[in-house]
């Protein structure tokens, strides 16, 4: 918990349409800080939906978003991430034709950090997510796992970094990158206290890694809590079979 | 440190030449000076940010004809003329700027292409006040007729401009420039200011262009609606996209070869656009980087024939999955 | 009420020019800014069809093979030039796409001078002047408008009824999609762009003696046909007509009583601010881009 026994990330009654159709439907989360939350449910169930409305891709149109006692629904993206809350994306989003190092150093940049300091922070990451011979290489060289790597670390470069939501960072990716993937989770969850949200497919990947799951389903949280309760949520087994 | 003795070897040059040339000569360099400029800028803005403007000659014509005409109907000075031109030329930059910031790519070309022909049309409609088709005699700079410092003048102007383009693009907002052309959504997910530096790219570009278009209407005297003509974008284009978007030298090396070449066959002028088109097209079908990807690849040819062995991103690929495997 | 009737007449025909630009964009995303130019090599063609050959009574006939040397000049560009856009060779697609179609603008419109020389060419009239109620037309401007609610008829008939024009909307829907369906997409572009083109073609023949045949007949339609995908949205069929129509109107009236040279700048002015509240168009919609 926070400090003062509030949720690090406050979610209420968000509502989200698209025209006429409900992605959204009254979502009501909480997220303790240095909790990993697991974010799963059926494909469609507006799970990328809520990265976006969290980190102010999309706008709201009904309920409050807040991060850390602030109010964060409303504000821009880059504002939201320069509070602390940084998103990997589903299909990869990297700077193609700029360097590894140089796709690092944009997060540091944003934060006023100098130059020479965002680089040896990067060189830094960069060896930590084994990237370090790629170091030089133009991004859009990389292979799909090492996409996903980049796109992790990135986000540490961020050094008021929070909240980290990870939308489906084991989708089709290595065995042994999805290992690295998970340790790294775990080691900035333990050692630097980083909150995570995680967005999966995965169930047993999810099982292993997260505290508490929350089950999305047709825009609705339908249930909450560890995977065993989860799992025998009679609701949660209607919805990935029934669908 | 053999690249800075290039540069200057190249710049010794340049300021030497107009000694060695007769007056046409140097007259025709002034005026591949002044496309410099133009090219450099507009890479700032379609090349780095990837906010492909089809106004940026657009704001060399409001300059120069903003400027003439406060001289000439207020009677102020010419560098009070000049300066508040600059200064209108700010805000209507920063006014096109933030009106293209939610749009993408085609919208952003029409947009700019639209502002681009009302402005010109509106110049040749209103003829009383701008003279309209049959131009406007503007003050010159220098009051002479001699081309030598207007070289000069204009050469200043493309090193000035240069230097400060590479200063940007080497600072952190080089940084997000690139950024936002590569993915704006995910810039803006990496804290990157996106509306912020849009704008900002905007009016760099636009500013620098109506500075460039005000020298230009001062030196050649005569201002026509012909320089807001869609042909004079196309050409800018053409420089930057043969020379190399996206470096710091194409636009300079596209400017000055393209214009030379333009020189060679000006008897010919259709069919100098047809060669032109042409490389362009062929250009960004097969070398996208134009001159200076095919220097660039040449260059690495060279090496690799000498032995120095480039480093292949697959086997880079390769050591790190093998890494992996060991973990 | 005559510039009512003019105004439909005008808007009609410029529903035709930029019919092309659309559809191509609805199937493929790109922009043809040569457009323009295609309708210029339509012209061409008819005017050397009627001239040398056919004779100005097969008219109609010189209009179908100038269509046709457009589609295939069009296909045949598509399949060298913007093909390679979709097969993941090139990187930046709109800024390719807007950089080489404008290439091309400037190597047709140049070729045309080269080949032809700089003069404007004048094709026999198409038919004697009549009158359409009230309002006295001349006969090409008949023609012209007939050919095109005919030419317009066809393409609606196509796409809505023909399997290959549902074909084409489910690829300007669902690009990715359709490839389940077992539709070759890349196969599709081409055709698209071969139609697109020949839509232009055609317009160019039918208004040849309206226009008359020089390199620089195609700037006009290039300029009014982006200022109707705009008002009217780009990809939107539907909005191509009601745009089309008033701006042909709003043209006839407006021309009646103001200076018909600050026409262009109003037209301009209107795709600005339309673009500035809706960056998509009236009703063009956006894409998911997350």
């Amino acid at each position: 918990m926070n400090g003062d026994g509030h949720p690090l990330l406050d979610i209420k009654n968000l509502v989200k349409d698209f025209g006429g159709l409900r992605a959204v439907n009254n979502v009501s989360l909480r997220i303790r800080e240095g909790e990993i939350r697991g974010l799963i449910g059926p494909n469609g169930s507006g799970k990328t939906t809520m990265i976006n409305l969290i980190t102010g891709i999309y706008k709201i149109d009904h309920g409050t978003i807040y991060f850390s006692g602030d109010r964060i629904d409303g504000l821009q993206p880059n504002v939201i991430a320069g509070k602390g809350v940084m998103r990997t994306f589903q299909i990869s989003r990297i700077f193609r034709d700029m360097t590894v190092l140089e796709n690092m150093m944009v997060p540091a940049l944003t934060q006023d950090q100098n130059m020479a300091e965002a680089k040896a922070l990067a060189e830094e990451l960069i060896e930590f997510g084994l990237l370090t011979r790629l170091k030089n290489e133009p991004a859009k060289n990389l292979s799909g796992g090492q996409n996903m790597l980049l796109q992790l670390v990135r986000g540490f470069m961020n050094k008021k970094l929070r909240l980290y939501l990870l939308d489906e960072p084991f989708a089709g990716v290595h065995q042994v990158i999805k290992g690295v993937i998970l340790r790294t989770i775990k080691k900035m969850n333990e050692e630097k206290g980083i909150t995570f949200i995680v967005v999966s497919h995965e169930l047993t990947t999810i099982q292993y890694l997260c505290h508490q799951i929350s089950v999305l389903h047709r825009g609705e949280i339908i249930s909450q809590g560890t995977m065993e309760e989860v799992a025998n949520d009679p609701q949660v087994i209607d919805a990935y079979l029934g669908g | 440190m053999l690249k800075g003795l290039g540069l200057i070897l190249l710049l010794s040059i340049a300021v030497i030449l107009p000694f060695f040339l007769k007056d046409y000569w140097v007259y025709s360099l002034t005026i591949t000076l002044y496309y410099v400029v133009m090219a450099v800028a507009w890479n700032l803005l379609g090349g780095y940010t990837g906010q492909f403007s089809l106004s940026h000659h657009t704001f060399a014509v409001i300059g120069s004809y903003t400027s003439a005409l406060l001289i000439i109907k207020t009677g102020i000075p010419l560098w009070m003329g000049m300066v508040s031109s600059w200064m209108f030329n700010v805000l209507i930059s920063v006014l096109l700027g933030i009106l293209c910031l939610r749009m993408r790519g085609i919208y952003l070309a029409l947009t700019t292409w639209a502002f681009a022909e009302i402005v010109k049309t509106y110049i040749r409609m209103d003829f009383e006040f701008t003279g309209g088709d049959r131009g406007l005699k503007a003050p010159l700079f220098f009051k002479t007729m001699d081309p030598v410092p207007y070289y000069y003048l204009f050469l200043a102007l493309a090193v000035i401009t240069i230097i400060v383009i590479a200063v940007i693009m080497r600072s952190r907002i080089g940084y997000y420039l690139r950024a936002i052309r590569n993915d704006e959504v995910a810039a803006q997910a990496m804290g990157v200011n996106t509306v912020r530096w849009k704008v900002f790219a905007f009016m760099a570009a636009s500013v620098i262009a109506s500075v460039a278009g005000t020298f230009y209407g001062h030196f050649t005297g005569l201002i026509s609606p012909v320089s807001g003509e869609f042909y004079e974008m196309a050409l800018i284009i053409i420089f930057v996209v043969i020379g190399g978007m996206r470096s710091q030298s194409g636009p300079v090396v596209g400017a000055v070869s393209v214009r030379f070449l333009a020189e060679v066959l000006k008897k010919w002028p259709e069919v100098r656009m047809v060669i032109l088109a042409a490389l362009v097209i062929l250009i960004m079908r097969f070398f996208n980087g134009g001159l200076m990807e095919f220097l660039r690849q040449g260059y690495q040819r060279v090496r690799q024939r000498k032995g120095a062995q480039p480093v292949s991103a697959y086997q880079e690929t390769d050591k790190t999955n093998a890494m992996l495997e060991k973990k | 009420m005559q510039f009512l009737i003019s105004g439909i007449v005008l808007g009609v025909l410029y529903c035709l020019m930029s019919l092309g630009v659309n559809f191509i964009y609805g199937i493929m995303k790109v922009i043809n800014w040569a457009m323009g130019e295609f309708f210029m090599i339509g012209a061409y063609v008819q005017y050397l069809l009627i001239v040398f050959f056919l004779g100005v009574r097969y008219w109609y006939i010189g209009v179908f093979i100038a269509a046709l040397c457009t589609f295939l000049l069009g296909a045949f560009v598509q399949k060298i030039l913007i093909k390679p856009m979709f097969v993941g060779i090139i990187e930046e697609k709109t800024e390719y796409a807007t950089i080489v179609t404008i290439a091309m603008a400037i190597l047709f419109r140049n070729l045309a001078i080269l080949i032809g020389g700089p003069y404007i060419y004048t094709p026999p009239d198409y038919a004697p002047p009549t009158h359409l109620g009230p309002l006295p037309l001349s006969g090409n401007n008949f023609i012209a408008f007939i050919g095109t609610i005919v030419i317009l008829a066809f393409f609606f008939y196509f796409l809505k009824k023909t399997w290959l024009g549902k074909a084409f909307q489910a690829v300007s829907q669902n690009r990715t999609g359709v490839l389940t369906a077992g539709i070759d997409v890349l196969k599709f572009d081409m055709i698209a762009f071969g139609i697109g083109t020949a839509l232009a073609g055609a317009g160019g023949a039918l208004l040849a003696p309206v226009l008359l045949v020089h390199p620089l007949c195609g700037v006009i339609p290039t300029v009014r046909g982006f200022e109707i995908i705009v008002i009217g949205g780009l990809g939107s069929i539907p909005g191509v007509f009601i745009a089309g129509l008033s701006l042909g109107i709003a043209e006839s009236l407006g021309a009646a009583f103001i200076n018909p040279s600050f026409i262009d700048i109003y037209g301009f002015g209107l795709l600005m601010l339309i673009l500035l509240i809706k960056p998509y168009g009236l009703f063009g919609k956006p894409e998911r881009s997350v």
